[in-house]
């Protein structure tokens, strides 16, 4: 017998291993995620891929706009293209042709609620006071992927629970799940590397590097908002408000000539935040710190109702005094006022303003005010705090107005110039300088959103809401026109610019060509504006969608103001009508 | 113009000593507010002297947007809401409605939670029988039966107030099982009260149903055949009483109804008479089905172990990070109810109890709608009533036992 073994012809050699298969699709990459044919681009991240298929796989650590860490292990999935029996994390994995990919296997199951056992382990039982509740991917992951007791016997390792990294930002090292985000943000993104993992195993923590000691850096916010837990608070946010009550409007940040874009999430009518809202071509996924308290301007120190008179002597006094004041003081000094515009305001405020100023002034220059210039950095801050510059210029030059700069009209003040009429109280020079200058005019009527020195020299302070008040457009330094919506309805008495230049104009004796809505003044308006005629005011408005996470009663329980449905746009289960439509 | 009849005919009669009346036809109102009317509904009948020309029966009184109010709460907070649907036997929609959601979700809830809700909801079965019976009877003239009745009924309600926490409102269950067990010594306490109900039950049968007068105003009135009864999309003991063999106990078992052996009831009439007998013989299967299931039901959970559904203890709650993830997202985001739609109907005490749900995957329904057994009923009144004596219209009214709750919602 074995003999006969012995004798047999030696086999013919092997056939040399396939070479991998060519792609079923050239120039993309064709593979099967969860029984669905994908086909991407080489370099897709898998999660991406499995998105696009409808598969969801959980993530920590990943951040589409960060390196990848692969640490949190919640990614892992299994694939043809893995070594037998082990699983592969999906964020780091590159896609290959032809590879299998399961998300939903006993396997990966089982392996995702071993990492959520794992890190609930030493998280503390912290949900009713913390500000990520509602809005926390522990929560969400433990809810989908883990639902099952604890199994912990004996106490958790405490660690510091409030550790300021910088007057912003404080850390609670407890409730961190060491996904290094914030590590890597600090690294790549805001190019400032003082984060750093110290520690090892269970007594990891994420801290500020001895060397630098406190957190520095003009973007230290956005920790806050990519950290998937609530390790990373905002001191200016911390303990304010639960985020299921808040409603979110897409919006624009007014703290630059960036125009970062942002969700601004109120309650009732006050912000308590600012975040940044994705766009690729602008701000990415950040926003600044100083952006990112932008937000108080709109609840603090508001004119709420129209003045009359100047300091001490100011009264307060209703919408139709307010009209007969200014039209009064403006026809005392007919043919003779000037006319300040501040690029704080929106195209359609300014649109509707430059025809009064042309119209019923029959003026030929307007000056230009607004915020002082401020720091610049190379990301996302310019010298220019100014949100609507451009669109000011645009439609200036479109309207036939020549545009001066603001020191020829502080000059002029008290000499040719004695009356004047201004858009917004904001002026690029020391308010109490400009208040003392304002003194000398006969007539000073005024636009003004809050209080300030300005106001208080002006005979007449017309109340003013804010951007997030109503429906309109920024142009930013690039000149890229951005829609922003509405939030709730204006505070107080106030009203929007675009309304009072309407009301002004039509109290002087001339009917504007425009009427009921922000959006009928660009309509009206804007066609002689060569950069805005093309913009489509109604397709660009972002989508007034639903918050994700845990939402509010569509109803007046969560503390939207009275008259909300029929002043605002209602957005029930994410569904809500654009304006005028 | 003067209407037909108006005018006074002066052709001389056969008989000198009759009457010449004016007679035109009369519209007057029964309700929305009426004591014969034991619900606010409201129905315009068109008389010719004591003969129902035409009727309108006119719901909407009691409408508070129950179905819309649905979407405004998360699944659990639902159950509040069907409570004051047959505000006469609350458990019916309790459990019918967690029984639609559970079936949404694919849950299977345990199986003395099955027992418990099957004894919660023959309770208020005989519970209402004995409304119907002891207020047919108290409408004919009849105190004595409506006092023998109500006796049973508030011993049933002391039992549900104890098994519940409320005698009316009951809110008991929660999505995949129920919120408590039965209390201590309950079970015997049952047993024991059901001793008393067939003793009052039957004192109520004796006295009505071969009661001469009782018989008379029952027997042939609020006739209606079974294809009208079908047509109309009768259901429950109105529909039986009409010869149709169909109750969903055992068209369509759920809970434990094929484990228990019991009988429908069938009627040959589809008058008042056979609705009414419908009720008493179901109250003799009921007491029948409840004393099976005490017997068989046994020990366990009465819900299901899984923290995605279940609040988790509250210990677990308090000292532990998943137990307050848990307790957090159930009640701020509700019960995950994965997206889908589901009509599921369970056999209620006027009939089938019927829930279309609709999820959208959230905590919240997207849609509720209720198939109210009383609804298709109370559109069929007219029919019945019509060309009938006035004085029919009150046992008619009584045996379809309108339930204002779920009728108008």
């Amino acid at each position: 017998m074995s003999d006969e073994k012995k004798v047999e012809a030696p086999k013919p050699a092997a056939p040399p291993p396939p070479g991998p298969p060519p792609p079923k699709n050239p120039g993309f990459v064709t593979l099967v995620i969860d029984g669905k044919e994908v086909v991407a681009k080489p370099g897709t991240n898998m999660i991406e891929a499995a998105k696009s298929v409808g598969s969801e796989i959980p993530y920590y650590c990943y951040h589409p706009r960060l390196s990848i860490a692969a640490n949190c292990r919640m990614c892992m999935v299994e694939s043809s293209a893995a070594p037998p029996g082990k699983l592969v994390p999906a964020c780091q994995t590159g896609i290959t042709e032809g590879a299998v990919i399961k998300t939903n296997t006993d396997k990966v199951r089982a392996q995702q609620k071993m990492v959520m056992e794992f890190l609930l382990l030493n998280h503390p039982v912290d949900c009713s006071i913390c500000d990520q509740a509602g809005e926390c991917k522990l929560q969400d992951y433990y809810m989908k992927y883990d639902f099952k007791a604890s199994r912990l016997e004996g106490g958790k390792i405490l660690k510091n629970k409030r550790k300021k990294l910088n007057d912003l930002i404080v850390i609670d090292q407890e409730r961190c799940v060491m996904c290094t985000r914030c590590v890597r943000f600090m690294d790549e993104v805001a190019k400032a590397p003082q984060l750093g993992v110290f520690g090892r195993g269970s007594h990891e923590v994420v801290d500020v590097s001895p060397a630098y000691g406190k957190l520095e850096s003009e973007y230290s916010g956005n920790i806050v908002d990519i950290c998937p837990v609530g390790a990373l608070l905002n001191t200016d946010f911390r303990f304010r408000a639960r985020a299921w009550f808040l409603s979110a409007t897409p919006s624009l940040c007014t703290g630059c000539s960036k125009g970062c874009n942002i969700y601004a999430d109120f309650m009732g009518q006050d912000v308590y935040r600012y975040r940044p809202r994705e766009n690729d071509a602008i701000n990415k996924s950040w926003m600044s710190d100083t952006g990112r308290l932008m937000y108080k301007t709109i609840n603090k120190h508001r004119v709420l109702r129209s003045l009359s008179g100047r300091g001490d002597a100011a009264k307060e006094i209703s919408h139709p005094e307010a009209i007969k004041a200014a039209t009064e003081l403006l026809k005392a000094h007919a043919g003779k006022v000037a006319f300040m515009a501040s690029p704080v305001a929106s195209n359609e405020d300014l649109l509707a303003a430059f025809a009064f100023a042309r119209d019923a002034l029959k003026l030929t220059t307007v000056y230009v005010s607004g915020r002082p210039d401020g720091i610049a950095d190379d990301f996302l801050r310019t010298a220019d705090k100014n949100p609507n510059r451009k669109g000011l210029e645009n439609i200036a030059r479109a309207f036939g107005l020549t545009v001066k700069p603001f020191p020829e009209l502080a000059n002029a003040i008290g000499k040719s110039v004695k009356a004047l009429f201004a858009v917004g109280a904001e002026v690029p020079e020391d308010e109490a300088v400009f208040a003392k200058r304002a003194a000398e005019l006969s007539a000073f009527v005024m636009t003004a959103t809050n209080e300030s020195k300005v106001t208080a020299a002006a005979d007449v302070v017309l109340a003013t809401s804010t951007h997030i008040e109503d429906e309109g457009s920024f142009t930013q330094e690039a000149g890229i026109t951005q829609r922003f919506r509405r939030a709730f309805p204006p505070k107080g008495d106030s009203l929007p610019n675009w309304k009072w230049a309407i009301e002004l104009s039509t109290s002087l004796g001339l009917e504007l060509k425009a009427a009921a809505s922000s959006r009928e003044v660009f309509k009206a308006l804007s066609p002689s504006v060569p950069e805005l005629a093309a913009f489509e005011w109604d397709k660009q408005a972002p989508i007034n969608q639903k918050r994700p996470g845990i939402t509010s009663l569509p109803t007046g329980a969560d503390g939207r103001p009275p008259g909300w449905r029929e002043q605002g746009v209602p957005n029930i289960r994410g569904l809500s009508l654009p304006r005028g439509t | 113009m003067a209407a037909a009849g108006d005018e006074y005919d002066p052709t001389p009669s056969d008989d000198e000593l009759e009457a010449h009346l004016q007679t035109r036809n009369m519209v007057v109102n029964l309700g929305p507010s009426h004591p014969a009317t034991h619900g606010t509904v409201r129905l315009r009948i068109e008389l010719d002297g004591e003969n129902i020309v035409k009727m309108d029966t006119e719901v909407g009184f009691l409408h508070r947007g129950f179905q819309k109010s649905c979407e405004n709460v998360t699944w659990t907070q639902v159950l509040p809401y069907t409570d004051r649907l047959d505000y006469v036997a609350a458990l019916h929609n309790n459990f019918g409605y967690l029984t639609a959601v559970e079936s949404l979700m694919g849950v299977d809830i345990p199986e003395r939670a099955k027992y418990i809700r099957v004894i919660g909801a023959e309770l208020h079965r005989i519970s209402s029988h004995l409304t119907t019976a002891g207020a047919l009877s108290l409408e004919l003239g009849g105190f004595g039966a409506f006092l023998f009745a109500i006796e049973a009924r508030e011993l049933i309600t002391d039992r549900i107030t104890e098994l519940t926490g409320a005698r009316l409102t009951t809110s008991y269950g929660r999505i995949g099982g129920l919120n408590r067990d039965v209390p201590d010594g309950w079970n015997e306490k049952v047993l024991k009260t059901l001793l008393k109900v067939e003793e009052l039950a039957g004192e109520v049968d004796t006295l009505l149903s071969r009661n001469r007068i009782f018989t008379d105003r029952t027997k042939g009135t609020g006739v209606i055949t079974k294809e009208a009864a079908l047509d109309f999309g009768f259901t429950g003991p109105c529909l039986r009483a009409c010869g149709v063999n169909y109750d969903v106990r055992k068209a369509n078992p759920y809970w434990v109804y094929d484990k228990l052996d019991f009988e429908v009831a069938i009627g040959h009439n589809g008058d008042n008479f056979d609705r009414y007998y419908m009720r008493v013989i179901e109250i003799r299967e009921s007491i029948k089905m409840i004393r099976q299931a005490i017997a068989q039901m046994p020990q366990g959970p009465v819900m299901v172990d899984d923290w995605r559904i279940a609040l988790p203890p509250k210990e677990n709650v308090y000292n532990s990070i998943e137990g307050v993830i848990s307790h957090f997202k159930l009640v701020m985001e509700g019960v995950p109810v994965p997206a889908g739609e589901v009509y599921s109907a369970t056999e209620s005490a006027n009939g089938e109890l019927g829930w279309y749900l609709k999820s959208d995957g959230s905590g919240r329904p997207y849609k509720v709608h209720v198939r109210a057994p009383g609804y298709q009923i109370l559109a069929g009144l007219a029919h019945m009533c019509e060309g009938k004596m006035l004085a029919d219209l009150i046992p008619t009214f009584d045996t379809i036992n309108m339930i204002g709750g779920e009728v108008e919602q």
